[in-house]
């Protein structure tokens, strides 16, 4: 698809679409980036939380007496130390401190701050829980089981006809699609249908959380903390504490890591409770086993999907059934499983049905895409099947089915311009795609959708009098947007990228911004900031007209100069960027651009990945090969982090297929809660992860520009389970692929003489 | 997630080390890579009151041929181990298992003496030293004295090394040339422990298995010195029935635990599966075919 057709204008870009160095990486390779745990105060005390170590118990009583007497103990909180919430944020408060149960393994009770690591880890001890042991449920399916012990009283399903009375696991039932998938089916050649299974993962995020919480006797607070989303922290303990919001300001720290594991908070409302009680700062850090065991993984899940297909290769229906468990709190992202499910294809029969569960576990937390992974690995290996089964190459299939401009979507709203099919055939006529295979090789490929988000931002953009720029955006940088947001800047204002400084400002120096979530960043924060350039721009050619004494209108801004808008605004020279601002002073002060938005118009995205893998027969262990990620950025305004973004989503989603779960055990508790026992792949695990960028531009975006962030581990589960089967012989459904389980496949296929 | 209280004390001679293992006791443990121990003081598994550091002492270090045996340095890291052309030459198995172990900056730390004396199950080098037929050097103020590898180990964590001792050594007779040997290890992925693993080593004469010896990591309390395995071949063409009368002993001996790593089955299946695999590959490289 070409520009004109998206009505995007063709324009011949000088600094997007390079490769300048990211600001901050001299810091972070040189040791001088601040982390979370690298902030320190004067007076500062070390904060713990006690934890939970039942699945399921009532709290009958916290008794602090014995801790609170030890010397060098400052304080001690439970969940009376903070402030009654709206229905809102009851369940991000009940998470961050227990009430009258504990809820999981791991699962915050009170909390202490202390002068030393030392004392604070001996108060923790002294601190006196008397539990009610209740009976607990981790899985799924066992959860939805009329007898299943229920977690909370107050949830009944919701979403179900006639309306239940009596409290359930189960929060509600969701349901999505169009047409009649019992007709549709009726019309297919081949229909399969299958179970399919999922272990939760964790981001697996190097830096564990970590912040300084302090409050002033005059009730001021400031919070220094690693996260997705300073902003919205702010709000959240602001709400949790009781304050104003204007009292708390928060500063996010670089960050180790996110992939929406950072976008709530666990500790920080904790900090500043406890600094608010002791009078001085408290700094809390989390254990690796406290990441694992009480921040938020992914769902676990049990899908069914059944496909029917006419031997042309036309999908007739599609129906899918997800069950996902977020945890202990409502909201697991089931809802954007099943609407995301069939997301690729268009389809006159449709239904996903979901069920949001609750169990025993950590309250889930965003995963790149959450939700969308896991169904999209039922759905592409039912449709790898159906392939195989009517004797058609996989990607003609998905080309025969594919979305395009004006498609209807299965989960409501009609496609613009979107790029599935061109991702389709770049990775068809890719080399990898007719290299030859060995033996016990097989090769996968699958789709994958994601909606991406705009939202709330808000952008300064400071011209300095040296002519040099300083940009303040306040989304935090988890994918090196501090040098695209400066080559869009750069770009604009037709200045050098090494001309513009981009930070990410504190919650008081900037109007709100929305988390750095949902791939909305580089689209978002992005079009705010060629906004604010506008904006600048606008101001500087109002300065030029005044010193050339014509009218604002007859001044352009042409490559960083302002000139004379032809012969008859006179003749003047032209002015750069640095001339103007050096007399700034004398033509009217600063000189700044500005722009605040809730941006609409983010461009859903589409990838296709292609997996080789190797099966040991004999002992069930599988090995990627080589993997190609072919994705639609839209623009990629800094094609190395639009690689690292498809890298990155690729090589998650090799540990999600092939290795990573959390295992819990009959006692409810988590049994590798260290990077030991849960298994990430490093690079000595993986081949190159070759990249093709796909640009079909987002017509809601100046440049067109498309979140990447998440759409990159969509495909990958499928992708990799669909070469594994092709290498084993037998169809996989149930991660992770770990050795017993594809060997047991292997065995059970030969004993069903399929193999 | 942080160790006790200890004192620290980083002699410069093997002497010292002695004489503060004769004073010290079990109140004292030995640090050399730390891979091992720090995890464990981290968890507080292991709480010693005193560590002896024995990094900043260079006789214990070292890769060298001593007559007719290969000496190691306890104190040597693994990637020295890989890196040491007199092994690669003349006991390729080890620098081949060292490859296995952990990850790279692991190795740059992790020695071969933590790996005998730690009496870790999951450790690699044990079995190696089975199959190799080694000697562990152990001193004390008392003197010397040297145990085989295989009479070494008796549980988990658990050798017969007395509290005064160290191991200073590990004695390697020579392989003689045309010795085949191979380390096969199966794990979940790159730095895993052994899901299971077989060393073997074996010497063919006139066509026939003249000697052999088969040893098994993590499958078993301790790595597994199998005679049995090695019988099955000995005196054999190391024909396909031969090959899997050895892999169903090694089967016989394994005793593993169900993990996070598999069922007992399973892991006991790939213990006959990393055995037959060692003898094929150690097979191949006896006969240079």
């Amino acid at each position: 698809m070409t520009n004109s057709e998206t009505g995007l204008k063709e324009r011949q870009f000088k600094i997007v679409g390079t490769r300048p160095l990211r600001p901050d990486g001299i810091d972070k390779v040189t040791g001088r980036a601040r982390f979370g745990a690298d902030m320190a105060a004067p007076g500062m005390l070390v904060g713990k939380i006690l934890r939970s170590p039942h699945a399921h118990a009532r709290i009958r009583s916290i008794d602090a007496t014995k801790a609170l007497v030890l010397p060098g103990v400052k304080a001690v909180v439970t969940h009376e130390d903070f402030a009654e919430v709206g229905a809102d944020l009851q369940d991000v408060l009940e998470n961050v401190m227990a009430q009258d149960k504990a809820l999981y393994d791991g699962h915050a009770v009170a909390a202490v701050a202390a002068i030393s690591a030392g004392v604070a880890r001996k108060a923790l001890r002294l601190i006196e829980v008397d539990y009610e042991i209740l009976p607990h449920v981790t899985d799924v399916e066992a959860a939805m089981a009329a007898e299943a012990p229920v977690l909370h009283d107050d949830i009944v399903t919701s979403g179900v006809e006639p309306a239940p009375k009596t409290p359930s696991n189960v929060v509600h039932r969701h349901e999505f699609g169009h047409g009649d998938v019992a007709e549709g089916l009726a019309q297919a050649d081949v229909v399969i249908e299958h179970d399919f299974k999922t272990a939760a993962t964790h981001q697996g995020y190097i830096e564990p959380h970590a912040c300084v919480g302090s409050v002033g006797p005059d009730g001021q607070g400031e919070l220094w903390c690693c996260t997705q989303g300073h902003f919205w922290v702010r709000n959240t303990c602001a709400a949790l504490l009781g304050m104003d919001v204007s009292h708390l300001r928060v500063t996010a720290s670089e960050i180790g890591g996110g992939f929406g594991g950072k976008t709530t908070v666990f500790i920080d409302p904790v900090a500043l409770a406890l600094s608010r009680k002791a009078g001085r700062p408290v700094k809390i850090v989390m254990s690796r086993e406290e990441v694992f065991r009480a921040s938020g993984p992914t769902s676990s899940t049990a899908m069914t999907v059944k496909i029917g297909v006419r031997r042309d290769g036309r999908i007739t229906a599609g129906e899918a059934v997800l069950k996902f468990q977020g945890g202990a709190f409502a909201g697991s992202p089931v809802d954007l499983g099943a609407m995301t499910a069939f997301a690729c294809y268009d389809l006159e029969h449709v239904k996903t049905v979901a069920y949001d569960v609750v169990t025993n576990r950590p309250k889930q937390a965003a995963y790149r895409a959450p939700g969308a992974p896991m169904a999209a690995f039922a759905v592409e290996s039912v449709i790898d099947e159906l392939a195989s089964k009517i004797g058609m190459d996989p990607i003609e299939l998905r080309l025969k089915n594919a979305v395009e401009n004006g498609s209807q979507s299965s989960y409501g709203p009609k496609f613009g311009p979107v790029g599935l099919v061109e991702t389709l055939v770049a990775a068809r006529e890719h080399e990898h795609y007719t290299a030859p295979l060995g033996a016990n090789q097989g090769r996968g490929i699958a789709s994958g959708f994601w909606f991406n988000f705009g939202g709330q931002t808000c952008v300064s953009l400071n011209i300095n009098a040296d002519g040099s720029v300083a940009l303040a955006v306040g989304t935090p940088d988890i994918g090196g947007s501090r040098a695209s947001m400066g080559q869009m800047a750069a770009e604009e204002l037709g200045i050098g990228y090494d001309k513009v400084r981009t930070i990410v400002a504190d919650t008081a120096s900037l109007g709100y911004n929305d988390i750095s979530e949902g791939s909305r960043v580089t689209f978002s924060t992005g079009l705010a900031t060629i906004q604010a350039a506008r904006d600048a721009i606008g101001k500087l050619c109002g300065r030029a007209a005044q010193t050339w004494g014509i009218s604002p209108d007859a001044v352009v801004w042409e490559d960083g100069y302002a000139r004379p808008a032809g012969a008859n605004a006179g003749e003047f020279p032209p002015l750069s960027l640095a001339e103007i601002a050096e007399t700034a002073a004398k033509t009217g002060g600063p000189i700044a651009g500005h722009c605040e938005v809730n941006a609409a118009g983010a461009g859903v995205s589409f990838a296709t990945h292609l997996v080789d893998a190797e099966v040991d027969p004999e002992t069930g262990r599988a090995k990627i090969l080589r993997y190609t990620v072919v994705q639609d950025a839209g623009k990629a305004i800094h094609p190395s982090y639009v690689e690292g973004q498809y890298q990155g989503g690729a090589v998650q989603g090799v540990g999600w297929a092939l290795n990573e779960e959390y295992i819990y055990g009959e006692d409810g508790r988590l049994q590798n809660p260290s990077f030991l026992d849960y298994r990430i792949p490093v690079a000595s695990d993986l081949p190159m992860i070759d990249t093709v960028i796909v640009e079909v531009p987002n017509p809601g975006h100046p440049y067109g520009v498309r979140g990447v962030g998440e759409t990159s581990i969509v495909p990958p589960l499928a992708a990799i389970a669909n070469a594994v089967s092709a290498a084993a012989g037998v169809r996989l459904t149930e991660l992770p692929m770990s050795p017993p389980r594809v060997l047991r496949g292997i065995d059970e296929a030969a004993a069903n003489g399929k193999a | 997630m942080t160790p006790g209280v200890f004192e620290y004390h980083r002699p410069k001679a093997v002497d010292e080390v002695l004489a503060l293992l004769g004073q010290l006791g079990d109140d004292a443990k030995v640090l050399a890579g730390g891979h091992s121990l720090v995890p464990m003081m981290k968890l507080r598994l292991a709480e010693p009151a005193h560590l002896i550091d024995i990094n900043a002492i260079d006789a214990l270090r070292g890769i060298r041929q001593d007559g007719a045996a290969i000496i190691i340095g306890a104190a040597t890291t693994q990637a020295e181990v890989i890196a040491s052309d007199l092994l690669v030459a003349k006991c390729s198995i080890l620098p081949e298992a060292a490859a296995q172990i952990a990850d790279p900056q692991v190795r740059n730390c992790a020695t071969v003496g933590g790996n005998c004396a730690n009496g870790d199950p999951g450790n690699d080098d044990p079995a190696i030293m089975m199959a190799l037929d080694a000697s562990y050097v152990l001193r004390s103020q008392g003197g010397e004295r040297q145990v085989a590898a295989r009479d070494f180990y008796e549980g988990v964590y658990a050798t017969v090394l007395a509290d005064n001792e160290l191991l200073t050594e590990i004695r390697i007779p020579t392989p003689a040339a045309g010795v085949g040997m191979s380390y096969q290890k199966i794990k979940r992925k790159v730095g895993d422990y052994a899901i299971a693993a077989a060393a073997v080593t074996l010497a063919m004469a006139d066509g026939r298995c003249a000697d052999a010896a088969i040893a098994l990591t993590n499958v078993g309390d301790t790595a597994l010195f199998s005679s049995a395995a090695a019988d099955a071949i000995k005196g054999t063409s190391v024909d396909a029935a031969a090959i899997d009368a050895a892999a169903q002993a090694a089967m016989a001996a394994a005793a593993p635990a169900e993990d996070l790593r598999g069922t007992v089955a399973y892991r006991t299946a790939m213990a006959g599966q990393m055995t037959r695999r060692a003898i094929v590959q150690a097979l191949s490289r006896a006969t240079g075919s």
